[in-house]
């Protein structure tokens, strides 16, 4: 053990020092004065050394007078927004969802900086609760504008036994360098099932961070699928908790990275009661000199016997000097479970490239759909047609703009 | 005397420092079909990749003519709008990408290299209907991706698929019929044959003379070594298939 000293803070957790005392959580920002942000030491951050990388907070945000353009628009979808942290009126709501407001943060207390700041700062928190199927894509648009601001706000969802729904997030504002926070917490009662898509699309230089909790009852079903697709610094963290028998998660991400930037998605399922399932399948695609993390923990408690689980990360690297790095953990307390973990990390394949070129199309047309290819095994289970295309308009937009 | 479809001149290749074509000369005259056999590893397939532009081999002499058009300095999808087309002795799967939208990349790509416009869907589907049933290629195995948990057979129905949507100048066909069986062997020569049109030429790879029977060469010629050693007509794949490889130097494989 390394002796305790006293961390040195900079002036990013001076500041979050100062923002959560002036919230009144005073536990967290002890926490912080104590520890400080957490380095690569910390297993969880090890790729993404906050102390490193954030060295700035902006001041708290204030309620927003100016609005940028949507960030993604999905025909036919029920939209709902939060900006700076500010719950927006919404149009009447589809058939089953009750939209409401609840007090301060969503997410599970947890040894986290970015959960405590979150749990600190968020003074409001959307509510949805979902009683049947509901056909409308619903996207909750968050939003961070005007000048740089530090902004927190959460998300609740409950999800009845037995409805379904299909729930986008999207992230954008300002160009200015914010730092966003975001949590989204989700319960699945029985048999439910989800599909929960969170997509960055922040200008390039905030800092985007979002904790996505997932609690799912028996036989309920999720899909995740997390893009990072805009921010310099992007990181999603999610906790899938796998917590009745027969609950599956496909849990998916996307991290496209371009020069200088930072995507980081961590994760850490834990099957906690017997017959469960996961498959959490991640790509990286890296371009210029660009970084892109993936974390996969799989926890399995030791009741949680026939816990299948596979943990997946695919890496394209689009040019030498870019780094996509992978790192699966295995904490099995059962006996009798099916876990394992794979990654595998390549350029685009030569005589792939080669067999369409040899058909006539171009070399920035092939590599364009090779690319696509890769990450079809995301896209192509995003059944609403409106929010595929959407995406599928991100991702090419993402290609496009070298 | 009218222009070559292909002319080859002198070709030397080689591939990481190992040279594997040694002064290739071949002249396919317009509208003929020639056959090419010989030995395992003697540069068959290497021929075929150098024609279409693999970048993986380094031509050290020599020339490649396409209607009289040098061709060497051309990227392969430059060379395949010019009007050349490889039959793949092994099609590569690509996992992701639908065989419907590559077709229609590549039908598209071609036309508009040529300045001709793009098909619209309904011409494309209707086009694809027409090859595919002359192939016994049914509409299950166009929605999968590209050449992806197709068996060996199908693979080579495929590309003779996107060889008749294609419509090259010359068409190489590496080793088209091995994993073939009887009745797929039928069905990819007549696909092949309705081809043939007087002006098409042709550039069949093969190990048997059987297939030569469906396929009828103008010219069958004896590759060893990384050149052509002897040519002659029909008869010679069946003096081939009698006696082997043994008068042509080197060790039986
Ligand atoms: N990447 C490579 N590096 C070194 N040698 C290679 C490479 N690729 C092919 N060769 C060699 O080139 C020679 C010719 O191979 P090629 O595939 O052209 O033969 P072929 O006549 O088509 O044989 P087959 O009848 O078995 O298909 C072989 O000896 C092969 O081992
Ligand atoms: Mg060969």
């Amino acid at each position: 053990m390394r002796p305790n000293f006293p961390v040195r803070l900079g002036a990013a957790e001076q500041a979050l020092i100062d923002q959560l005392k002036s919230a009144g959580a005073d536990q967290a920002a002890e926490r912080i004065s104590v520890a400080g942000l957490p380095t690569r030491r910390v297993e969880s951050y090890h790729y993404t050394d906050l102390k490193m990388l954030l060295r700035a907070i902006p001041a708290l945000g204030q309620p927003a007078n100016e609005a940028s353009a949507p960030a993604l628009r999905v025909p036919g979808a029920f939209n709902l927004m939060i900006a700076n942290g500010v719950i927006q009126n919404a149009s009447t709501a589809p058939a089953g969802v009750i939209v409401g407001k609840a007090q301060g943060g969503v997410l599970t207390t947890r040894d986290d900086v970015l959960v405590h700041v979150n749990n600190g700062l968020a003074k409001e928190a959307l509510t949805l609760t979902l009683e049947n199927s509901v056909d409308p894509v619903i996207q909750v648009e968050r939003r961070i504008e005007g000048e740089a601001a530090h902004v927190a706000d959460a998300l609740k969802v409950f999800v009845a036994d037995g409805a379904s729904a299909v729930i986008l997030e999207t992230f954008s504002g300002s160009d200015a360098a914010h730092v966003g926070n975001h949590a989204t917490y989700m319960a699945l009662g029985k048999n439910a099932v989800v599909t929960h898509i969170t997509l960055d699309l922040s200008a390039r230089g905030v800092s985007h961070f979002a904790t996505n909790e997932y609690h799912l009852g028996d036989g309920a079903k999720l899909r995740t699928l997390i893009i990072h697709a805009g921010a310099g610094l992007s990181r999603t963290h999610l906790f899938p908790h796998m917590g009745g028998a027969e609950a599956h998660a496909d849990v998916t991400g996307l991290n496209l990275v371009s020069e200088g930037q930072h995507a980081d998605i961590t994760m850490e399922t834990s099957h906690a009661v017997p017959h469960t399932s996961s498959q959490p399948l991640f790509k990286s695609i890296a371009r210029g000199r660009s970084k892109a993390v993936v974390q996969g923990k799989l926890v399995v408690a030791r009741d949680a016997q026939k816990t299948d689980a596979k943990f997946m990360h695919q890496g394209l690297m689009l040019s030498d000097e870019a780094e996509i790095l992978s790192k699966p953990e295995l904490e099995i307390y059962a006996d009798d479970v099916v876990c394992g973990h794979g990654s595998t990390c390549g350029m685009l394949d030569e005589d792939s490239l080669f067999y369409l070129l040899s058909r006539g199309i171009p070399k920035a047309e092939a590599e364009t759909m090779l690319v696509r290819g890769f990450i079809a095994e995301l896209l192509d289970p995003v059944e609403d047609e409106a929010l595929n295309e959407a995406l599928q308009g991100v991702v090419d937009g993402w290609l496009l703009g070298q | 005397m009218t222009t070559p479809v292909l002319e080859i001149r002198n070709l030397h290749a080689r591939i990481e420092e190992r040279e594997i074509l040694k002064g290739v000369n071949l002249i396919i005259p317009p509208g003929e079909v020639h056959a090419i056999m010989g030995r395992n590893g003697s540069g068959k397939s290497t021929l075929s990749y150098v024609l279409a532009g693999k970048e993986d081999y380094e031509v050290t002499e020599g020339e490649i003519l396409l209607n009289g058009e040098n061709i060497l300095e051309m990227e392969p999808d430059e060379r395949a709008a010019a009007g050349l087309f490889l039959a793949f002795q092994y099609p590569i799967e690509i996992p992701g990408v639908a065989t419907m939208t590559f077709l229609k990349a590549a039908i598209n790509a071609q036309r508009k290299a040529r300045g001709e416009g793009e098909l619209t869907t309904p011409e494309f589907m209707r086009l694809v209907k027409e090859a595919g049933s002359q192939l016994n290629i049914d509409n299950d195995m166009l929605k999968r991706p590209l050449n992806v948990g197709f068996s060996g057979g199908e693979k080579k129905r495929a590309e003779i698929m996107q060889m008749a949507l294609l419509k090259p100048s010359l068409a190489v066909l590496d080793e088209t019929d091995s994993g073939l069986d009887i009745d797929a062997l039928q069905v990819v020569s007549k696909g092949v044959n309705a081809l043939r049109d007087g002006q098409r030429s042709m550039l069949v790879i093969t190990h048997y003379q059987r297939l030569l029977n469906h396929i009828v060469p103008d010219v069958v010629h004896v590759f060893a070594d990384g050149r052509i050693v002897e040519s002659g007509d029909k008869e010679l794949a069946l003096k081939l298939e009698a006696e082997g490889y043994a008068n042509y130097g080197g060790e039986a494989a």
